[in-house]
């Protein structure tokens, strides 16, 4: 059953998420595919929110209501390559399979060409297991790109991974 | 018996044994032959060099310690350059991405094909042991270097809309790949 669109909205992170953000941060479910590691305790939460999430170049938490749920991230390249960003997202468990996440990506391509003028593609990479997020992008709009064959590590194992990119010149399907 | 032996080394294009080594200070000049010409830079992101000292500051600063960066020499002299980066990133330290220049009087004969084969074998065989795989982001406009590659036994991935600048302008670019484990093709 998908979430109410209007349910869902993006704002900056705050130190006053903590707890909400260890409750998703600290879930391995949800860290499977990302970067991170996954927070162990609360302190991790506070310092990851005050030295990550609030001076990055664009991070926003995934709210319905008032009340944290997931991320995105924007991380824009510089010099020659200023034109591409790259997209990174999340949801807690409790919220997969209602569409939250594919909300989040589109609310997140609506902002952020207007706050990275000079950005003119963002671009996922998304394991080849990863089937989930591979939809949410493909809901959003984006175009699958191409398999990049053992393309870098997650978590100690080598990865191949499918680029998705979207444009700023690109359009989001209707819902 | 000259000739025959000339044949059986890495020849290509029917003149010339090509083969890669270190680039050091002493053949500024002959890279000032490649790094001054428009037709070689043209899809690179640098502008053509203007000056000596300019080209011995890059050699000095950027060639000597790199990871992987070795001249392309015909007949022992430098007629180009190769290289593969390395990521910082321990998670991206699987992959270096390969680029190549070379001097437009020896376009067209193969010797950049040979160089490229020759400088992955070097890679995957030892001089960078810790990468699986090498990449190369191409201009979809290059066609020559696209042809080069795929000779190359580099397996085409995808076409990447304004993945990158290029002098100001953006530009969609080819990614290419080659794994270790590739067989040659």
């Amino acid at each position: 059953m998908e979430i109410e669109p209007m349910a869902v909205s993006l704002r900056p992170f705050r130190i006053s998420d903590a707890d909400d953000f260890l409750s998703f941060a600290g879930d391995d479910r949800v860290t499977r595919f990302l970067r991170w590691k996954t927070l162990a305790s609360r302190e991790e939460a506070l310092a990851t929110i005050r030295d990550v999430c609030i001076p990055h170049p664009w991070r926003r938490a995934v709210c319905v209501g008032d009340r944290c749920i997931g991320f995105v991230s924007m991380w824009p390249g510089s010099g020659d390559d200023r034109c591409r960003a790259d997209i990174g997202y999340g949801v807690a468990r409790e919220w997969w399979g209602k569409g939250v996440a594919t909300r989040a990506v589109r609310m997140a391509l609506s902002q952020v060409f207007g706050d990275f003028p000079d950005v003119l593609r963002i671009q996922a990479f998304v394991g080849v297991d990863s089937k989930a997020s591979q939809r949410v992008l493909e809901k959003a709009g984006f175009t699958r790109d191409g398999l990049l064959r053992k393309y870098a590590y997650l978590k100690g194992n080598l990865q191949d991974l499918y680029l998705y990119s979207f444009l700023s010149t690109d359009v989001v399907p209707a819902d | 018996m000259e000739e025959q032996k000339q044949q059986t080394a890495h020849t290509s294009g029917g003149s010339g044994v090509i083969s890669l080594r270190p680039l050091q200070l002493s053949d500024v000049d002959d890279f000032m032959v490649w790094a001054t010409d428009p037709d070689v830079v043209r899809f690179c992101t640098w502008e053509p060099y203007t000056s000596r000292d300019d080209a011995l500051a890059y050699i000095a600063g950027t060639i000597l310690p790199h990871p992987y960066c070795r001249a392309i020499c015909l007949d022992g002299r430098p007629v180009g350059s190769l290289s593969v980066t390395r990521n910082e990133a321990a998670g991206d330290a699987c992959r270096g991405e390969l680029g190549y220049v070379l001097g437009s009087g020896y376009w067209g004969r193969g010797i950049a094909t040979e160089a490229v084969k020759m400088a992955v074998a070097e890679v995957f065989g030892g001089a960078r042991p810790e990468l699986e795989r090498v990449q190369a982001v191409v201009d979809v406009e290059n066609e020559a270097s696209q042809r080069v590659l795929e000779k190359a036994g580099f397996r085409r991935e995808g076409v990447m809309r304004k993945y990158f600048m290029l002098k100001g302008r953006t530009r969609d670019a080819v990614m290419f790949s080659r794994l270790s484990t590739d067989d040659d093709s």
